[in-house]
C-alpha cells in the first residue's frame, strides 16, 4: 500500500515517515510528502496512494477540503487524520466526510501505528 | 471582550505539560503562571497561532534553540537547522491552539502557524496584559503566552 502523508509541519511529515520505514509496518510504503491540500491532490493524481494521514490546519487548502477532493479523485483512498483540532464535532465532520479514522496531536508512535494498521487495515 | 478566567487558562498549563510527556516523554517543570506586563522577553525561537471566531488573539511558544533541538533529537530528527527549529515551535504552538478546542469549542478558530526568529519576536507580539506559563524541562526554560479574549 503506497501511504501520502499531508501536513503543513515538516518535524511531523518526518516523524510519521519513520514510523511507518522504520516502526515495522508491514505492507505500507511511502508515496510522497505534502505540506497541504494543495500539494497534495497533486501528488495524489500522481502517485494514487491507497492510505493519507492528513493534517486538518494547513495553508492553501485545508485538510477538511483536501478529504473531500481526494474523496472525489479516488472513493476507496483510506484517509487517517492526524490534527491537534481534538474536539469531537471536528473528527465527526472529517468521518462524515469520509475519512477513516482520527488521531489527536500530540501522539505517541504506538498511537499512531495502531491507528495506521487499523485505516489501512494491514494486520 | 471577556477576559479568560482561570480554568480556560489552566488548560493551557495541562496542554503544554501534555505536549512534552507525549513527545518526548518527560513531563515538564511548571515553574509559574502569572498575569504579565506586556515587557515580556521571550527566546530565540517563536510559534504564534492567533484565535477568532469565538475568542479574539493568540497563543506563543517561546523557546531557546538547545531545548528545540533536544526535542527534535528525541523524535530521531536529523535536521537541526535553524528552518526546522522553527518549524517545530510553530507545530507546538499549533498543537496547543488546536487541542484549547476541546475546552473553549469548536467556534474558536485557528490560523496556521506564524515563526518568528530572536527574542524580540514575543515583545513584538504581545498586548498589555499576557497570561504567561514559564517552564523548565531538561535543565531548559521555555515561555507559553496566552493573549486572548472571549466574544461576548
Amino acid at each position: 500500500m503506497r501511504l501520502l502523508i499531508v501536513d503543513d509541519s515538516n518535524m511531523i511529515r518526518t516523524r510519521i515517515s519513520r514510523v511507518v520505514q522504520n516502526g515495522g509496518i508491514k505492507g505500507i510504503a511511502l508515496a510522497g510528502l505534502a505540506r497541504n491540500g494543495q500539494e497534495a491532490v497533486r501528488l495524489a493524481r500522481a502517485t494514487r496512494p491507497e492510505v493519507v494521514t492528513m493534517d486538518l490546519t494547513m495553508p492553501e487548502m485545508d485538510g477538511i477540503e483536501c478529504i473531500s477532493a481526494l474523496l472525489k479523485l479516488d472513493p476507496t483512498v483510506k484517509i487517517l487524520v492526524v490534527s491537534a483540532l481534538s474536539d469531537k464535532s471536528t473528527a465527526i465532520q472529517a468521518l462524515k466526510l469520509g475519512a477513516r479514522g482520527f488521531v489527536a496531536k500530540p501522539f505517541t508512535d504506538e498511537e499512531l501505528q495502531m491507528a495506521l494498521l487499523e485505516v489501512a487495515d494491514v494486520r | 471582550m471577556a477576559t479568560l478566567n482561570e480554568n480556560d487558562l489552566k488548560l493551557f498549563v495541562d496542554s503544554i505539560r501534555n505536549y512534552l510527556k507525549v513527545t518526548t516523554r518527560q513531563e515538564p517543570q511548571i515553574t509559574s503562571a502569572y498575569l504579565g506586563s506586556g515587557d515580556i522577553e521571550g527566546f530565540e525561537f517563536n510559534g504564534i497561532v492567533a484565535f477568532s471566531g469565538s475568542h479574539n488573539g493568540h497563543v506563543m511558544v517561546s523557546m531557546p534553540g538547545k531545548l528545540v533541538r533536544e526535542i527534535l533529537l528525541l523524535q530521531h530528527e536529523t535536521d537541526l537547522s535553524d528552518g526546522n527549529l522553527l518549524d517545530a515551535v510553530g507545530e507546538i504552538a499549533n498543537t496547543l491552539a488546536g487541542n484549547a478546542r476541546k475546552s473553549l469549542g469548536s467556534e474558536l478558530q485557528i490560523s496556521v502557524p506564524v515563526k518568528m526568529q530572536g527574542t524580540q519576536g514575543m515583545k513584538a507580539r504581545v498586548r498589555t496584559r499576557p497570561y504567561v506559563i514559564t517552564l523548565r524541562w531538561n535543565h531548559y526554560s521555555a515561555m507559553v503566552c496566552v493573549d486572548m479574549d472571549r466574544r461576548n
